[in-house]
């Protein structure tokens, strides 16, 4: 069999045009009717094939031998060479990937990825966890807090709920750590680090200081951060995501990076709403375990909307508008979800 | 009456006279956007289904598909890269982001300290993926190689762009130039290298271009939101605004003006660099070339591009890398001389000695892209 095309010697910019002969186990390259060289077809590299380009030869010394053809394929290719390319062009498989690929990301993103972080994030030693919060601790402190002015008295009855609610669903008091501050970039507000310290501001203190059981269902619901280990999920989970896309989606460019970068936060902030609820649903079974009623949850997101409206009401109304964005359900939701 | 035309300057010839091109030419470029839809979509599949591991295959065959159908004097670019070392860059691509994000968000202080490493790393980043990139990019079985040195990239990529900062920026055309020049003066075509001769002026002129475009986009666009009543320099309009519509239209208004005005500066600083650099390099004796990239057709087509992607859930991508590429090849000319036909590969000449067998082992792309 002849083959027209292009012969290039190894390392050299020239070429000459050529025949290549097939026989069963040689390759013979000729200009001519003069033979320029042959190759045994086990000295051969063959490329994968791909639409629209010449399928050349690699021969092991380096030289080349391009068809001018650029649909011939060579008739000793395997079909495990060509298999990629018949997918590629195949209209049922490209139907099925265009059907397919947004239910395997979408499974990838929210089932595999989180199924991976909360494997790893278990596999996290004591120790690791606790370096980590108190160095962001640190960090968040120097930031953002200020020495508490909460009055001793009142700061030891808060401690004295949340000793007794350790005690009560026997929780490590080395581990688990209540600390006060004055913040007013966080106002009225409570959170918990990953390592366990949970920090109550003296502005949510105040908040519910006549309501006692309220503030237990706050921090119920920070040790519920700790116990499901959500601040270090988190992290695992959003890394894991930002590097399936990059890797998936690595070489788009501007408009589409912004509409994936887009996605990742739309996801992340999924995450985050997940955990929400997964700590809300973590303080409303521990209350009625502990004999308080589910309402008092509903209570103290009720004292914390209102507290944080009557800040400002025009900011109020653009969050309600950008309330999808944000990385907590809704407070209605989650009084409605207590109070049902 | 007095002719308003000027006489037509002399056309004066390059300043080195070369010999005659024995060829003279566009870049072809024969993808198509269908072919490419099919390579695509398949290749996401795979990725996705095998956890990522595809995509260092899926990147081969893009850039080979790419590649292979760039021609220039009827012969196409190679991209020699092997999926596995695709792979490998990756992985290790991957183990220093996990270590960067656990780092930096689990121990914000150690953190620092990788961010501070981070930047004396970078320049050996860069000069591996240059580097890679030359080394894998093939034209007639002669390769690209690229030589930079760590201290260079250093200065252009960390030293100078910081300092930038302090002069408000001003310096930062001139870093754009010094870093450009860095990469293309560095590169050669076999044993060619590319001689480059770029003008500070030039950034500095489009850098003030792209100012006053983008200026004057905004005005316009700050006059159409002022004749539907919406002034956003009023405080007391802004207060009054409180309906959800209007601010949502109000939002959607600012997105659009503003990818509106980065696809027009960006089309504005591509053109006017890219062909400032093409013209103004040269394979010596070996190759010289021209680009005519026009910023309001590469305007148009960067925001349909955009659009495109936008309204067809990211499904018209294949389609708009396609028309690009064909694009920016109908823009570029090429001159090839005599001498083009006996140039020796260096680097696969080399391939036998020790120390190159030594560079293949660290011949990974280090992208994660």
């Amino acid at each position: 069999m002849h083959v027209q095309g292009h012969y290039f010697p190894k390392a050299s910019s020239n070429y000459q045009h050529g025949v290549a002969n097939i026989s069963d186990t040689l390759v013979e390259i000729s200009h001519d009717d003069q033979l320029i060289s042959s190759y045994a077809i086990n000295d051969i590299t063959l490329t994968s094939g791909l639409a629209g380009l010449a399928d050349e030869l690699r021969f092991n010394d380096g030289s080349r031998f391009i068809p001018s053809d650029v649909n011939y394929r060579w008739p000793f290719k395997t079909d495990k060479h060509d298999l990629l390319e018949r997918l590629e062009k195949s209209k049922w498989a490209i139907l099925a990937a265009i059907i397919f690929t947004p239910l395997f990301m979408w499974l990838m993103l929210y089932k595999v990825v989180p199924a991976i972080a909360v494997y790893s994030v278990d596999t996290l030693p004591r120790s690791v966890v606790e370096q980590m919060g108190e160095q962001s601790f640190t960090l968040i402190e120097k930031l953002a807090l200020d020495e508490s002015e909460l009055p001793i008295e009142q700061q030891d009855k808060v401690q004295q709920h949340f000793n007794t609610i350790l005690n009560e669903l026997s929780l490590e008091p080395s581990v688990y750590r209540l600390s006060f501050y004055k913040s007013e970039s966080f106002g009225a507000n409570a959170f918990a680090m990953p390592h366990g310290r949970i920090v109550v501001t003296d502005e949510l203190a105040n908040l519910l200081a006549d309501k006692p059981d309220a503030l237990k269902a706050v921090l119920l619901h920070e040790i519920g951060h700790v116990v499901h280990q959500h601040s270090v999920r988190m992290t695992a989970q959003s890394a894991a995501s930002t590097i399936v896309l990059a890797v998936i989606f690595g070489d788009l460019e501007g408009i589409a990076e912004v509409a994936l970068g887009t996605g990742a936060t739309f996801a992340q902030q999924g995450f985050s709403r997940d955990m929400e609820r997964e700590a809300d649903s973590y303080a409303l079974i521990q209350l009625e375990h502990l004999g308080y009623s589910s309402n008092d949850f509903a209570d103290a997101i009720q004292a914390l909307q209102s507290a944080h409206t009557s800040e400002n009401e025009h900011i109020e109304k653009v969050n309600n508008l950008l309330e999808y964005l944000s990385s907590h359900p809704s407070a209605q939701e989650r009084i409605d979800n207590a109070r049902k | 009456m007095e002719s308003i035309h000027p006489t037509p300057p002399e056309t004066s010839p390059p300043a080195n006279e070369q010999a005659t091109p024995i060829f003279s030419g566009k870049v072809q470029f024969s993808g198509k956007g269908g072919e490419f839809f099919g390579i695509w979509i398949v290749n996401i599949l795979l990725s996705v289904l095998t956890l990522g591991i595809y995509s260092a295959w899926a990147k081969v065959r893009t850039m080979r598909y790419f590649y292979g159908h760039t021609r220039v004097d009827g012969h196409s670019f190679d991209y020699l890269a092997t999926p596995m070392q695709i792979l490998k860059g990756r992985i290790l691509a991957v183990i220093v982001f996990l270590i960067y994000t656990f780092g930096s968000s689990f121990f914000p202080i150690i953190g620092l300290l990788f961010a501070v490493a981070f930047i004396f790393l970078m320049p050996w980043i860069i000069n591996q993926g240059l580097r890679f990139n030359m080394r894998m990019t093939r034209h007639r079985n002669v390769r690209f190689s690229f030589k930079g040195n760590y201290g260079e990239a250093f200065v252009n990529f960390i030293l100078l762009p910081i300092a930038s900062i302090f002069t408000l920026y001003l310096l930062m055309p001139y870093v754009l130039k010094r870093i450009d020049s860095y990469i293309h003066s560095n590169i050669s075509y076999g044993d060619t290298p590319l001689t480059v001769n770029l003008k500070g002026e030039t950034y500095y002129l489009t850098a003030l271009i792209c100012f006053v475009v983008s200026s004057i986009t905004m005005v316009i666009f700050m006059a159409i939101l002022g004749l539907f009543g919406l002034d956003l320099l009023n405080v007391e309009n802004q207060q009054n605004m409180q309906d959800p519509a209007a601010m949502t239209l109000m939002f959607g208004a600012l997105m659009v003006a503003y990818v509106f005005m980065i696809a027009i500066v960006t089309a504005v600083w591509a053109a006017a660099i890219r062909n400032h650099i093409f013209d103004n390099s040269q394979f010596e004796d070996v190759a010289s070339f021209k680009s005519q990239l026009r910023p309001i057709p590469f305007a148009i087509l960067l925001l349909t591009n955009m659009l495109a992607i936008v309204f067809s859930l990211g499904l018209a991508y294949p389609w708009t890398k396609v028309r690009t590429s064909k694009m920016l090849a109908e823009v570029t000319t090429v001159n090839i001389y005599p001498s083009a036909l006996n140039l020796v590969d260096t680097a696969q000449q080399e391939q036998s000695s020790f120390a190159e067998e030594a560079a293949n082992v660290f011949d990974i792309d280090l992208s994660l892209t």
